[in-house]
């Protein structure tokens, strides 16, 4: 059995099911996101973890004990939530202390342990300030370590980031990765931000509607999605529909099909290109956009518009109406059923 | 142009303050003379705040209205945080049952309520049949409304279900996150209520003459008895209700004061 095991859980809220038949696990040490749109069911399925929520049908294990019905505060589950929610009556060290009050350790242990976790953090000569004068990095600061001092069995993040400026919450990202690799503690991380989940997790549980669409290593979802829904989530995928793609290409594909290609392994180029094992399209750039080192073009090839993303050298600018070459290479083009996602 | 913009509502503020004080400060002018039968007061005297502090019976008074409020403020706050609790936990819809309740005093005129007390638990033989405990009792309806806004639209100030959840994730149980971290966190809201609802007890004559009369005599039904006596005690007794209203007050805002410098 893996350290958290969800057997078939299930969440309805009156009669809308929030969670369907959710079967997932998660190894020790690991650090795992939920990642998915607004209202897919991913927050509910760790605050059901947490034992915030309770669930209609299923089991939930943890470390080899069934959890499902027992108490959040008897879990052994730290938690950061979304809006931080420290004691706004309490300092900073008294914020972190407070779990270990409740484990009852002595107050030199308490001290030690407070000393640490804020060294951690990285908030040393804060311990007597509130929370009310700090800034929105250092209260999710504050509440990691709250929610890390007691050595819980699971650390779970409700989009702990989502009210943070870009810079700080890039800064944030990497520390909390370092903070698990120092750990070594099983993490689950919810978010809706590809980006965000690419770069913190050993691995995606990618969330649509209910249910777990797909699940595995950021590396592996992103080139390989296994449905339309992960293709467009995940990496802004081309999706064509099968018979426009065969009709473009002379390419086999399945039947009832979208063929996918990310932008990336789009090559494009003013001369026809020679490569055996490539498709090679002739289209029409109507738009550019730059976006940081890519310029991302987009391209009409009859009735399609393929977004291609090209390092951005200013020497090698295609404008707008020119006339240009595809080149796409034949193993990146990948067929997914229309029967499954969206 | 600033200038005068800024002057204004100091001006204002000021003359406000004068419409309000004016009373209280013509009360102790009053007290302070012989007689004010001209345009101004004569025969300065200190008399009656001499006659007061020396009468045991006063002192009796004022330790009975304080405790009054006292008890009857913290049973209702008592009271109340915990059916908030339940409101909070077990289920928010007797939340709007609760509201109605606690809201049913404020249509009750003072006669009405105490009336209505006498005749249901006097004569009873139980230990509600008490005078003294009725008067009690009457005070805590009587400030239910008061100390239930508070109390509400302080909980209604904070993410509770948050703090809760966060609390009990840190292994803490319900009742203890919500007396560690809620109840602080509404402190300041309680007191305010808990004040207003004391210089509500403070100032009642009906409950307290119509229920308990002179078994259970507060400073008010002391007041009514010497108003007929002098007017000029009357008045030195006003003033002191107000002094010691004002104390207290203070003294629990400086408290609150110190309270927030150290936050």
């Amino acid at each position: 059995m893996a350290y958290i095991e969800f057997q078939n859980v299930v969440k309805r809220f009156g009669d809308n099911t929030v969670l369907d038949h959710i079967s997932a696990s998660i190894n020790k040490g690991e650090l795992v996101t939920l990642l998915g749109p607004s209202g897919c069911g991913k927050s509910t399925l760790l605050r059901c973890l947490a034992g915030l929520e309770q669930v209609t049908e299923g089991k939930i294990f943890l470390d080899g004990r069934e959890i499902t019905n027992a108490p959040a505060s008897q879990r052994c589950i730290g938690m950061v939530f979304q809006q931080y929610s420290l004691f706004p009556n309490m300092s900073v060290e008294q914020n972190i202390a407070f779990g270990l009050k409740m484990q009852k350790k002595s107050k030199d242990e308490i001290a030690k342990l407070v000393k640490n976790a804020m060294e951690l953090v990285e908030l040393d000569g804060k311990e007597k300030e509130y929370p009310g004068s700090l800034s929105g990095g250092q209260q999710q600061r504050v509440a990691l370590a709250r929610a890390i001092v007691t050595q819980p069995k699971v650390l779970l993040l409700d989009e702990p980031l989502s009210a943070i400026d870009a810079k700080l919450r890039k800064s944030l990202q990497g520390r909390i990765r370092e903070i698990h690799k120092e750990l070594g503690l099983t993490t689950i991380f919810v978010t809706h931000d590809q980006d965000e989940a690419m770069v913190m997790s050993d691995v995606i549980q990618l969330f649509y509607a209910g249910h777990i669409e797909q699940s595995g290593t950021p590396v592996s979802i992103y080139t390989a999605p296994a449905t339309n829904f992960a293709a467009s989530f995940i990496g802004s995928y081309n999706q064509v529909d099968s018979e426009a793609f065969q009709r473009m290409t002379g390419m086999e594909t399945m039947p009832d099909s979208t063929v996918v290609i990310r932008p990336e392994t789009i090559t494009i180029s003013r001369d026809l290109p020679a490569a055996d094992d490539c498709l090679t399209l002739r289209g029409r750039v109507i738009d550019s956009l730059p976006r940081g080192n890519v310029l991302r073009y987009s391209v009409q090839v009859e009735d399609t518009v393929f977004r291609v993303d090209a390092l951005f050298r200013s020497f090698h600018i295609f404008e707008n109406g020119e006339e240009i070459y595809l080149s796409i290479p034949r193993h990146d083009c990948l067929s997914l059923s229309n029967e499954r996602g969206a | 142009m600033n200038k005068k913009a800024n002057i204004f509502p100091r001006v204002f503020l000021v003359l406000v303050g004068i419409y309000l004080l004016l009373p209280f400060g013509m009360t102790l002018i009053y007290s302070l003379f012989v007689e004010w039968t001209d345009v101004l007061p004569h025969g300065f005297t200190l008399r009656n705040y001499a006659d007061l502090f020396s009468d045991a019976e006063f002192w009796a008074c004022i330790g009975r209205t304080l405790v009054l409020c006292a008890v009857s403020v913290m049973l209702t706050i008592f009271i109340l945080l915990l059916a908030m609790y339940v409101v909070i936990i077990v289920d928010r819809r007797l939340a709007k049952f609760m509201q109605l309740v606690c809201m049913i005093p404020y249509a009750l005129q003072g006669v009405i309520l105490s009336i209505g007390i006498i005749s249901i638990y006097s004569g009873t033989g139980t230990i509600l049949s008490n005078r003294m405990l009725m008067l009690f009792g009457a005070y805590t309806i009587l400030v239910l409304p008061y100390i239930y806004q508070g109390i509400r639209n302080s909980i209604n100030a904070i993410d509770v279900n948050t703090l809760l959840q966060a609390a009990e994730m840190l292994g803490c149980g319900k009742f203890r996150a919500y007396v560690q971290v809620v109840i602080p966190n509404i402190f300041s809201g309680i007191l305010i209520s808990a004040l207003l609802a004391e210089s509500i007890v403070f100032g009642d004559f009906v409950l307290a003459n119509n229920i308990a009369g002179n078994n259970y005599q507060n400073i008010q039904v002391f007041l009514n008895r010497r108003m007929f006596r002098s007017s000029g005690l009357a008045s030195a007794i006003v003033v002191i209700i107000f002094a010691v209203v004002f104390i207290i007050t203070g003294l629990v805002l400086k408290l609150q004061g110190k309270e927030r410098e150290e936050k």
